[in-house]
């Protein structure tokens, strides 16, 4: 059904009303145990009805079947509406014509570049070859490991309008290579992950495999480590350990309701001075870039901490209204079946100066972390992280001599972010979404098993 | 929806080894506080389906939320099968079943207006909210959903599965100062509303732990004795045995099959594990698995002796096992895969004050944060902890995370309790992206020495 038609449906009843849709079609080709294994094709289309009514919120979505079907979205209006009697009190509406728009479909230069015909195009079979192409370099390296591998490619529209004339749409592209290898020796397993993800075909089979061909020689050998304080530097992918308490502390909605603990901790110096961490929506062919978030706010750039010092916190329309601030255009939805509410959409961290070797070289007893097991588990809002290095190498007088295990990393994120001794002078993506560089600590609590 | 789903087959029958077609509807309701507001209350309904292709070895499949034009799907899921087929395609034997199962629920919670729900859970938000001064948030959640599973195959099966879920979620936020702690409670079941309609106390505890948590010193990282409780027991071993069982990591790679040989020695002779989805009514169960399998009971560990693992039709034929009706699939937009159902470690002999007696310095560890594994490593976080001074429970401690090597933490499990529980929460179990998919598990207190524990100082 036409858009403007539930969406007056609905207006005919309410204050305001939003209607969000998005219709994706996603194929994984993956690979297990050196050869292909599976080939899905998901294909979905969802729509979400966000109204105010009496100055109060509902929300429903529908998912499936009957997008046509006159008695589905009348009952997604009437869902909504029954919600909305007992909804939060909208602290906001939504935007105006002049607010959003155009949509990225119009003649005018896009915002932002986040669409490659080229990952449209790309068929079943292409994909199928890239997977083999990684299998027979990895297969040239070492025939006894078992790799596994997934190329997936994923294509979404997304169409947004609401009943104060705003509306806007934008298709959007992602492609993604990931690569495990393991090696297994009698009660030993070396596990070791690697990946790739862009909005934009670009992506260097060479790249993936070299990192985890780099990584498996490093962690071939297994050495020994006492539990103490040490110095330990987080791979970018590790980065994340660190900085997921700062992501969920600065997140609009937890310093609202006073449960973060960077609530009013703004402008003053927390951290070491070389953290600086930027929301930038608006990177070409990065996963979280669009033109608008998911409630029509333009996405933008601006600092969450700069030089150590908190800048800003995220905020979605109806947070930044209950704090009285503006939204950062963070409003992002978890599925279609959720309300908008303060999201990352990418997180990039200032590169330093010092390249990864001379980290290494500067350590006399250490680790590398590179993988971590149980990220985001136990009470991260309050800083402290444990965690179990998946994947971790000794350094010994400035070598990597080994990998370790049955290693345990333990702290307060929000204090061993004062210790930063230096940060990598190159960053790179995680996920598509995170940039971070290597990052050292002074030290670190490492336990381990005797 | 049995002559649609049939008609689709029948055309396309001959072009597969094995076709099968799964439709799902879906109704759920949410309802999230947020401290003292209500923050979303929501109404969702969701409609889909998928088709999956066995072609020489090969799988196909594909997922889909129109229904229109169905036999193209299952020609375009017989395609990309075809991509990848290579071999004999192998799935061990399965007698065509054709059944209705409907669940009978005590208080259907269709049947509950919005406005019953909401109160219900506002009265436990506010139970937390007004607990103690240094409460200082929460998170009150509540979801019911109600499925209907239709599944055909072209082996002649045809089932209608109701799949009711309901839970109920408390954290209490506590705060002084720069210390924030969070401790949460959580309910989950398939039987009905009414089991949610008495759990004040639930509210009461979360935010009472909450409260003690900010007084507890971390814990001193080491190696100690540790006491689980029945929650962590039964996490330990859902998350880090459990998953090793399932046969879809083992069947194609020799060298963890031999890890995971039958026969070989994995504890004590008083630890037995079980799978068991046929157990009535509890969050993993089902008449029959997302292939159409009868679902039953499976040793896993018998008298301390590897002995049986978790098998979709697939990995049974491929390791020349019986099947056991793990193939599980956590909606339309996912395939089966072999998952757990309700886990548990039978009980033992000894009591709790037992389990205690003699440990000099250890650590009583209970209920959980969440956990993870890597094959043969584990990790999960204790909701609470307490040191354990020479046999009796001391200070409270906090940031007690527990990690170590599976083989050796069972062999080191060195007493179990008389007290077997069955855990019933909303979490769910996660795994190739598909989660959380609703489980149980359970376990006696169980009594382990040399258990790695990380703390913050």
């Amino acid at each position: 059904m036409e858009m403007e038609k539930i969406l007056q449906q609905a207006t005919g009843k309410v204050d305001s009303a939003e209607l969000f849709r998005i219709k994706s079609k996603t194929i994984p080709v993956n690979f297990e145990v050196n050869r292909l294994k599976s080939i899905d094709i998901a294909e979905s289309e969802g729509q979400a009805l966000r109204i105010i009514n009496q100055g109060r919120i509902g929300f429903a979505s529908l998912s499936g079947s009957s997008l046509e079907s006159e008695e589905d979205t009348e009952t997604m209006v009437e869902q909504a509406l029954a919600t909305s009697e007992f909804g939060a009190t909208a602290a906001f509406d939504f935007p105006e014509k002049n607010e959003v728009g155009p949509t990225t479909n119009s003649n005018l230069p896009e915002k932002v570049k986040i669409f490659d015909p080229k990952i449209v195009e790309k068929s079943i079979e292409e994909m199928v070859k890239i997977g083999e192409e990684i299998l027979v370099k990895i297969k040239d390296f070492d025939r006894r490991l078992r790799s596994d591998v997934t190329i997936v490619k994923d294509i979404s529209e997304i169409e947004y309008s609401n009943s104060r004339g705003g509306s806007f749409s934008y298709a959007k592209t992602a492609i993604a290579y990931s690569l495990m290898i393991q090696q297994v020796e009698d009660q030993d397993i070396l596990m070791i992950e690697s990946s790739q993800a862009a909005a934009q075909d670009k992506l260097e089979v060479e790249e993936l495999v070299s990192e985890a061909i780099e990584n498996f020689k490093w962690g071939e050998k297994v050495a020994s480590l006492e539990s103490g304080k040490m110095p330990v530097i987080f791979t970018p992918k590790a980065v994340l350990t660190l900085i997921l308490p700062l992501i969920i502390g600065l997140n609009g909605k937890m310093v609202w309701e006073k449960v973060s603990p960077l609530a009013e901790q703004q402008n003053k110096k927390l951290w070491s001075e070389q953290l600086s961490l930027y929301s930038e929506g608006l990177i070409d062919f990065a996963l979280g870039s669009a033109p608008f978030d998911d409630e029509g706010v333009e996405m933008r750039r601006y600092p969450l901490v700069e030089e150590g010092e908190i800048k800003n916190f995220y905020y979605d329309l109806q947070t930044a209204g209950l704090a009285g601030v503006e939204s950062t255009g963070n409003g992002l939805r978890e599925g279609i079946s959720s309300p908008p509410g303060p999201g990352i959409t990418n997180l990039v961290m200032k590169v330093g100066t010092i390249p990864f070797p001379e980290m290494v070289k500067d350590i006399k007893e250490g680790i590398i972390i590179d993988q971590v097991l149980g990220l985001g588990q136990g009470n991260i809002i309050s800083g402290a992280f444990s965690n179990n290095v998946q994947l971790g190498f000794k350094v010994e007088n400035g070598k990597i001599v080994g990998r370790v295990k049955d290693v345990m990393i333990a702290g307060n994120a929000l204090e061993e972010l004062k210790n930063i001794v230096a940060l990598g002078d190159r960053s790179e993506w995680v996920g598509g979404r995170f940039k971070f560089p290597h990052l050292y600590l002074k030290s670190l609590s490492v336990s381990t098993k005797v | 929806m049995r002559e649609i789903l049939e008609k689709a087959l029948k055309n396309n029958r001959h072009k597969a080894d094995y076709l099968e077609i799964r439709a799902e509807k879906k109704e759920v309701t949410d309802i999230h506080f947020r401290g003292p507001k209500l923050e979303k209350i929501s109404c969702s309904r969701q409609r889909g389906g998928n088709v999956r292709a066995l072609v020489k070895g090969g799988w196909g499949f594909i997922s889909f939320n129109q229904f229109t034009d169905l036999e193209e799907k299952v020609q375009e899921a017989i395609r990309v099968a075809s991509l990848i087929g290579q071999e004999e395609s192998k799935l061990v034997p399965n007698l065509p079943a054709v059944e209705i199962v409907q669940q009978e629920l005590d208080k259907d919670f269709r049947q509950i207006s919005l406005s019953e729900k909401k109160n219900l859970m506002e009265g436990y938000n506010e139970l937390i909210m007004r607990f103690n001064p240094l409460i200082q948030s929460s998170r009150v959640t509540y979801n019911d959903r109600f499925s209907t599973v239709y599944f055909a195959n072209s082996e002649g099966s045809y089932l209608e599965q109701e799949k009711p879920f309901l839970s109920a979620n408390f954290t209490a936020i506590a705060r002084e100062g720069d210390n924030v702690q969070l401790a949460s409670e959580s309910v989950a079941s398939t039987k009905g509303f009414a089991l949610i309609e008495q759990i004040s106390g639930k509210a009461q505890k979360a935010a009472s732990r909450a409260v003690n948590l900010l007084k507890a010193e971390s814990v001193k990282g080491g190696e100690y004795t540790v006491i689980l409780d029945q929650t962590l027991g039964g996490v330990f071993i859902h998350e880090a045995f459990g998953h090793l069982s399932e046969a879809d990591f083992l069947y194609e790679d020799e060298r963890m099959r031999e890890l995971m040989k039958l026969g070989k020695k994995f504890g004590s002779p008083q630890l037995n594990v079980v799978d068991d989805g046929s157990i009535p009514g509890l969050l993993g169960s089902a008449r029959y698995d997302d292939e159409g399998v009868r679902t039953r009971k499976n040793y896993l560990i018998k008298e301390g002796i590897l002995s049986g693992r978790l098998h979709s039709r697939e990995t049974a034929a491929k390791m020349g096992e019986e099947p056991t009706g793990n193939a599980r699939a956590l909606n339309y937009r996912f395939k089966p895969i072999v998952r757990m159902t309700n886990t548990y470690i039978e009980k033992g002999n000894l009591s709790f004050g037992e389990l205690l007696s003699g440990i000099k310095e250890g650590i009583y560890a209970r209920d959980c944060y969440g956990g993870m594994t890597s094959f043969e490593q584990f990790t999960f976080s204790a909701g609470e902890g307490f040191m354990i001074r020479e046999g009796k429970i001391a200070e409270p401690v906090k940031d007690v995370v527990l990690s170590g090597n599976l083989f050796t933490t069972l062999l080191n499990i060195e007493g179990i309790g008389n007290d077997l529980q069955m855990i019933e929460s909303g979490g769910g179990c996660g795994k190739g992206g598909q989660g959380p998919l609703p489980v149980s598990f359970g376990s006696p207190h169980l009594r382990i020495r040399k258990v790695v524990v990380g703390g913050g100082r």
